[in-house]
This record gives structure tokens, sequence and C-alpha cells, in this order.
């Protein structure tokens, strides 16, 4: 990593690296090392990124396919594979034993029932219903094993009156219903149609973020259900909606609706509650800039060097600039500064400011917005551990986003990105049931497995 | 339906949550760090929210266009359900033993400030360690605590997440300037897998009687969320690029316009959600067309293009409405978008008690989201809003320190508790009557 200028407080830095640096993740304990978890969603990556969550913290995590493999195994752009995987399984197959049963027969529920027994958390997102119509749903289970803890992760949760409606839950269909993408998207200028700017429309994350949003809550809800199950012995149901869970992250325009009648719409990329928070162009592309506080966007007017012409000496508070006509008043009149500079030299003349400004150590946020490719080769992610590339026996050498919080004694760790389906069928059917080559044959020549 | 919910509403309050019964301290402003110890209070945590007075946290303040709700700050009430209100000056040293005191008798402890601040403070992990070596210790920020861009003490918050992570490049149309998202998912998102982090190492701590440290970048943890995007260029040697509302690993799935200028989303990936989507634009040969045959060869581009438009041209002469019901017949999954509205009146969203009115003592009765997991035996519930700066000072200082009527008031008279100043935001609604919500009433 290139030099830099190291903090007055580098001493601190240096102390927390060493407790907590990813490259010591592995002489670390793993917190969830005594859990078993089984995976049987399907079609849903809300499930896979539940169940990763659990297996990077150590759970034998164990996914199930039905004999050829999931429909996510095919989820890729261009539908590329990497060996028979699409890359979004890539990352989401991680430290996951693969096996596969088909659960459409009633041999092979049987055998699901039996591996119940083991498990200490199930996920599945089939369609509300399917579960019970299958003879295994939650009412089953848990007489089987009063400690399971088993979560649904589906379109439209487990009651209420959408719940009746089959449907698999997408990404792309979560985010239209969460309410969420209705208010994100470029503003289609007066006298224009969606057909003259096509791109003026609502508009989704790209990152399959409804999936991962759900699959994170799902499992926020079976630690905390596992908390009360170590006190009382006592399992549960876990009902998680995708869209209800992603519209959980929305702040406030249910509120505002009920108490003012005003539906939120799009604002492109200023902000509709804060100010200074928005998108502007630069000479060679964009920065975000971010004041929250009257100093930082004070800070910020001094650095464009307007702070006499616009008065900033005068302004006592920040409440006017949250208002729509001054936002884009504002807008106009920064876009045309910011754009004489690249983001870079924005970013650097923000730093500065915390040392030398007038207003130092205060200076707003500036930020690059930048490709996945530039983020992805920033030395200062992989200093920090995000893209340390996974030596998987299969798949090679794979680049995996990874250790995303840092902890002193149980942080997540990836161990291998992925395994074909049923590749595990040999070891875990041996080390749950004691079938060996026999009897994996037999199962196999029947299409159970 | 499983039949452990049936009733789940009616009977929600008749179970605790399960966490009742753990402390968590929060020493945080904005959005990313009060998210996380929300998320923990509506599980039945019990929620200390401490704010430097008489001012508290900065985000009393922000309102979408002007909009304040009983002069409070709309996006404060939602992300700070269900704590308890102390404000107690940290840059004193009295505050400081009066905080790790209170760390001594909590198992969580979140903060969001800047690299080092914590140590500056004495209430570092290595000084509250000591006094609690079990504590559970978080600190959330934009960078971490060490690397470059920490040690360049950078500010951040969640549009620069969303700017260095590539989130906002990959969420435009290709060929468009990168779209920042209309809600702070960098900092709600950032919250919520700080959680994560922390009940895992509850867990632990559970088997080992030891706390930890943890430290959390939300930019880095926005990146774990962006799968295929890596793998993609690392084996591929190319950039990942947006494409609008069309999901690029999934065909077909994508936003559509529709007759009555709405939008539907709808998705067909598996091959009978494909034969009914087929189905329901009444042209069933489709299915067995060789360039939509199975879902690899769909997402080749040349084939996604065009089974996408012939949706589009389908959908253009069909109500958004109308194709989430044959997406209900047929078997594929389409939703017309939701808005604001949709959100309130939805009866779906109504009857599971996702959505419903909070009956606050000081800020009266307003809607609100509900925690978005149902959990059969220990139900999670939202029970109050926001209180002014320092409004539970005395309730804490008595009920869990111990503190008499006389210690407490030298401490108000040395400025190391404080209460709310007379500004927005900070001092209770106009409406209130001086005692409605207190717990502690002289």
């Amino acid at each position: 990593m290139a030099d830099y200028k190291r903090a007055k407080w580098a001493q601190w830095a240096d102390y927390v690296r060493s407790l907590d640096d990813p490259a010591k993740n592995f002489e670390k304990p793993e917190a969830l090392d005594d859990l078993v978890v089984i995976d049987i969603s399907s079609r849903s990556m809300a499930g896979c990124y539940c169940s990763s969550l659990l297996a990077e913290l150590g759970a034998e995590t164990i996914r199930i396919e039905p004999p050829g493999g999931d429909l996510v195994r095919t989820y890729s752009p261009h539908g590329i594979t990497e060996k028979g995987t699409g890359f979004a399984y890539l990352q989401e197959g991680r430290n996951k034993f693969h096996i596969t049963l088909d659960l459409e027969k009633e041999e092979g529920r049987e055998i699901f029932k039996q591996l119940i027994g083991s498990a200490d958390v199930l996920i599945e997102t089939y369609p509300a219903g399917q579960m019970d119509a299958w003879g295994i749903g939650y009412d089953v289970l848990c007489q089987l094993n009063p400690r399971l803890l088993y979560a649904s992760i589906s379109l439209h949760g487990q009651f209420g009156p959408d719940s009746d409606r089959k449907q698999y839950d997408y990404d792309n269909v979560s985010q239209a219903r969460s309410g969420i993408q209705y208010g994100t998207g470029e503003v289609l200028p007066e006298g224009k149609t969606f057909d003259d700017m096509p791109w003026a429309v609502p508009t989704k994350a790209g990152p399959w973020i409804a999936w991962a949003v759900s699959g994170t809550f799902a499992a926020l809800g079976i630690l905390a259900a596992l908390h009360h199950r170590e006190l009382t012995g006592e399992g549960q149901a876990i009902d998680v909606s995708t869209p209800e869970a992603y519209q959980r992250l929305q702040d406030y325009a249910l509120h505002w609706y009920t108490d003012q009648g005003v539906i939120q719409e799009r604002f492109s990329n200023l902000d509709t509650a804060l100010w200074l928070y928005g998108f502007f162009p630069t000479k060679d592309g964009g920065v975000f800039l971010g004041g929250l506080r009257l100093e930082m966007w004070k800070a910020f007017v001094d650095i464009l060097g307007k702070w006499d012409e616009w008065k900033a000496d005068e302004w006592t508070t920040l409440a006017p600039f949250m208002k729509k006509d001054w936002q884009l008043k504002y807008q106009a009149m920064i876009n045309p500064l910011t754009s004489q500079y690249t983001s870079q030299e924005l970013t650097q003349k923000s730093i500065d400011y915390a040392k030398s400004g007038r207003l130092a150590p205060i200076t707003p946020v500036v930020a690059e917005i930048v490709s996945p490719w530039k983020t992805m080769h920033d030395e200062n992610w992989n200093d920090r551990g995000l893209f340390t590339p996974v030596q998987d026996v299969v798949y090679g050498s794979v680049v995996c986003a990874q250790a995303q919080w840092k902890a002193t004694e149980t942080p997540p760790r990836t161990k291998w990105v992925c395994r074909p389906a049923g590749y595990d069928n040999d070891f875990i059917y041996l080390r749950y049931f004691g079938y060996g080559p026999v009897k994996l044959a037999e199962l196999k020549e029947k299409t159970v497995i | 339906m499983p039949a452990v919910f049936k009733d789940y509403v009616k009977n929600k309050f008749g179970r605790p949550g399960p966490l009742k019964g753990l402390r968590v301290l929060e020493v945080c402003t904005l959005l990313f760090g009060p998210s996380g110890p929300s998320f923990l209070g509506e599980m039945g945590a019990d929620v200390i929210k401490i704010e430097l007075p008489p001012a508290g946290d900065v985000t009393r303040s922000l309102n979408p266009f002007g909009w304040l709700y009983r002069e409070q700050g709309p996006m404060f009430m939602h992300i700070n359900p269900n704590k308890y209100y102390m404000a107690l000056d940290l840059h004193i040293d009295i505050a400081q033993e009066i905080f790790k005191e209170l760390c001594a008798k909590s198992d969580i402890v979140e903060f969001n400030l800047r690299p080092a601040v914590t140590n500056r403070w004495n209430i570092g992990y290595e000084d509250i360690r000591k006094v609690n070596p079990s504590i559970i210790y978080i600190e959330k920020n934009g960078f971490g605590q060490w690397g470059r861009y920490a040690e360049e003490d950078r500010p951040s918050n969640d549009g620069a997440a969303q700017a260095l992570s590539g989130y906002a490049w990959m969420s435009s149309f290709p060929k468009q300037p990168p779209l920042k998202q209309s809600i702070w998912i960098c900092d709600y998102y950032g919250g919520l897998m700080g959680e994560v982090a922390v009940l895992a190492a509850l867990h632990h701590r559970r088997k080992t009687g030891k706390g930890q440290y943890i430290e959390m970048s939300q930019s880095e943890n926005i990146m774990r969320t962006m799968g295929w995007i890596w793998p993609y260029q690392q084996l591929t040697g190319k950039g990942a690029e947006p494409s609008g509302n069309r999901d690029q690993c999934l065909c077909p799935a994508d936003t559509f316009l529709c007759s009555d200028n709405r939008f539907v989303a709808l998705a067909a990936p598996g091959p009978d959600e494909f034969k009914g989507l087929c189905r329901a634009m009444g042209k069933p040969e489709l299915a067995e067309d060789p360039r939509f045959r199975d879902h690899g060869t769909r997402l080749k581009d040349e084939n996604a293009v065009a089974i996408l438009k012939i949706i589009a041209d389908w959908a253009r002469a069909k109500t958004a409405d109308e194709i989430e019901e044959l997406g209900v017949r047929q078997g594929f999954s389409a939703s017309r978008l939701h808005n604001a509205k949709d959100m309130y009146e939805n009866p779906h969203r109504r009857e599971r008690d996702f959505v419903k009115h909070v009956d606050d003592p000081l800020y009266g009765r307003y809607a609100e989201h509900c925690f978005p997991v149902m959990m059969s035996k220990t139900p999670p519930k939202i029970k109050w809003t926001v209180r002014p700066v320092g409004f539970d000072n005395d309730y804490i200082m008595t009920k869990i320190l111990g503190r008499s009527r006389s210690q407490i008031n030298e401490l108000y008279t040395h400025g190391v508790l404080g209460k709310w100043k007379d500004m927005q935001g900070r001092r209770p609604p106009k409406e209130w009557d001086g005692k409605t919500g207190a717990i502690l009433r002289g």
C-alpha cells in the first residue's frame, strides 16, 4: 500500500488493527460453530444470503437443492457460468455444504424430516403454503424438534390477505412493492414523456438490496430467537416478507402521507429531506457532497470561494435550504462551480480544508462516485480485507466481498465460495444418516438425491 | 398458514420480545448509529440513548421540505422508537465516570463517532473492558478505525458510501449518470448488519463469557450486498455496468410502463413462471421458442432484449393492476409499484400489523412501520416514539444508578446531566402538559 501521512492518533489505529485485522481471522473462534443450519431456499437469493451470513459466522450450513441444482445457479449477467454456476451463486454458496434432495418425493421428505432432528435453524423461501402442502410446514416440524428456529422469507409473508398468492419472491418485484422504487429516480421534466426519456422513471437499486435486506432481517431474527431459545429452550417460527423488510428502511414517507397527504415523489440526485446532500457533476464524473450541519455547508461554500458573494456569514440556520425551491436554486448555482474541478481535486480540497480552512476541522463530505471496478481496485478497501480472494478447491481463486465488519473475537470469514450441486452428498449423508455408497446409489437411482 | 400465526396480531403483547432483559447504550447521532439499537429495542431490549446536552442529536432538525411533526423531525421519530433518553455531557470527566457505571450494568454499547474519539473521551474499548469484560462494544462510521481513509479523518455519510462502493454507479440506466437512492440505504443497512454482528457476539459471550470489540464501515458493509459484481469483474476482466430497471441476472425481470401511466415490475425466470407469463400474454408458443426455451438461453443479450420488448409492448396495453392480477392467476411474480399511499392503505400491511398507529403520550397517534420480522413466540413491537433531550435522565439515574434527588440536582448544576434547549425538536411539543409520558413525576 502506498505511503500516507499517519494520523496523530496512529497509535490507536495500530492498536485496533492489531486486534481485529481480518488477516488474522482464521486464528479466532467462530460465534456460531455450535449450530446446524439447513437452507432449502428456492429461487430467492434472500434465503441464500441469510444462510451465508450464518455460515460466515461458523454455523455448519447445509444447502439442500433439488437434483440438478436450484434455479439461482443460473442467475448471472449474460447467462455466463463458471464451471456450471452463475456469478451470483459464486458469492452466496460460501461456506456451505451442498446436497441434493427431491422434496417433491415422499421419500425425499422423509429424509428431510430426519435431518430436522439435528437442525437448529431452517431457512425456506417457498410461496406460503408450499411447505404445509408437502407436510413439512412448521406445525409438523416443531413436533419433531421443538427447539427448531424456522425462518420463512417470502414475497407476501405467512399470513394476511395476500399470503395465499402462490408467488416466488424476486428482488425487483419486492423493490417495486416496498414503495421505495416509486420515489427513486430522475425527474421527468415538464413537457417530456417517458418515451422521450425512458430513464426518467421510478428506478430500482441495481444490487439485490431487497433480497439482502430481508435476508439480513431474517438472520437478525434468527439470532434474537436463538438468544430466547438458549434461555428458555423454546424454538419458534419466523416470518419475513421481503417488501416489508425493505420498506422498513424507508423513513418518513408513510408518516408524511398520513399527516399531510403528501406522496413522496422522485427528486433525482438531491434529497427531499437533507441539505447539503446530493450528487453533483465534476470535470471527470461526479461527486457526492454532504454537510448536514450549517457549518459544513458554509465550509463547502468557502471551498468554492463563494463565502462573501453568497453572504455565508449571515446564515444562521440550515432550515430554509431544505425547502424544494432553495435546493433547486442552489443546485443550479453549484453545478457550474463543481464542474470546474476533477472529483479528486474536490476530495482533496475537503481533506485540506479540515486542516487549514476558516472553519477547520469542520469540512464537508466529498466523495467521488466511482465504478465498482474502481472500488474493487482501491487500495484502502483491499488493505482492509474486503476483496481478499478466496482460494477455492473447485473454483480456484475467486474474489468475494467479505470482512464486512471487523471484530476482535468472532469476525465473519469466508472459507470456500461455492460447491457444485450435490458435491457434499457423500459426506453429509454419511455424517447425518450413516448412508454409504450402496444406499446413496439406491437413492440416486430413484432420483431422490 | 402455520397455526402459530393465527391471532398473531391479537396476541402480540401476550409475550415479550426475544431480547427481553438486555440493556443497550447508544452514543449515536444521525441514522447509521441509532438505527441498529432501535432494532434491538423493537425486539425487547432496553435501549438508553445518550445525547450531548442541550442540543442532542442533529437529526432532530432534519425534515422533508420543511415539514415537521409537532415540531419534531419526522426521521428522528422514525429512527429512534422504544428508547430511553438521557443527556450526559461526555466531555466532562464525571460524566465519563457515570457512563462507565452504566456500561458496567449493560450488555451492549454502540457508537458512531469519528475514529479514536471514544479513546479521547476515556470511554474507549480498553476503558470500558476494565469495568465490564463481557461488554459487546461496536463502533460504526465511514471508514473504520484504521487504514488510509480512516487516518485521513475523512468525514462520511450514507451518500458517500453509495458513491464510494459503486452502489450508485450500478443503480442508474446505461449511459446515464449514477443515481442516488431516495432512502439512506447505507445508513440503515449498516445499522441492520451491525446488529447481526452484535447478536452473534452475544451468542459467543453466552458460551465463553467473553465480550468483544466490533468496528464497521458503512461503505464496506454495503459492498457485501453487491454479490455477483465482484467475481464478474475479476473473472471476466470487465467492469460491471448498470442496467436500469432490468435485472441483468434474471430474465425476464424488469419494470414496465402500463396503459394507465403506472408501472408494474414482474419476474418470471422459472420455467413454470415463464410459461404462465406467455399464457397471460396470449402467446403460449413463446415458451417453446428456441430463443427463450430456458433461463440461461433467455439471458443472452439478444434474446433478453427480444423478450423484454415483447413484454413491454404487451404491458403498455394493460393496466398495472391487471398485470398484477394476471401474475396471481398465471403463477408469475408481479406488482404494481406501490407508493406512500399504498404503504398506508394496503390492507395486507395493516392486517399483518406491519403498518399501525402508535399511541404516544407526547406525540399522540401517528402512523408507523413495525419491525418486519414476525416471531411466533416472541413478537417484536413498537411502543413509543422519541422524547425531548434528557427527558428520562432522572429515571435512569434513580432506577439504574440509585442516585438521590440531591445528587442528581448537583449533576445538573455542574452541567454533567442536561436537559433540552428551548429549540425546535429538542423541547417537548407545545401541547405537552408537563407530566404526561414522564416516568418520574415530582
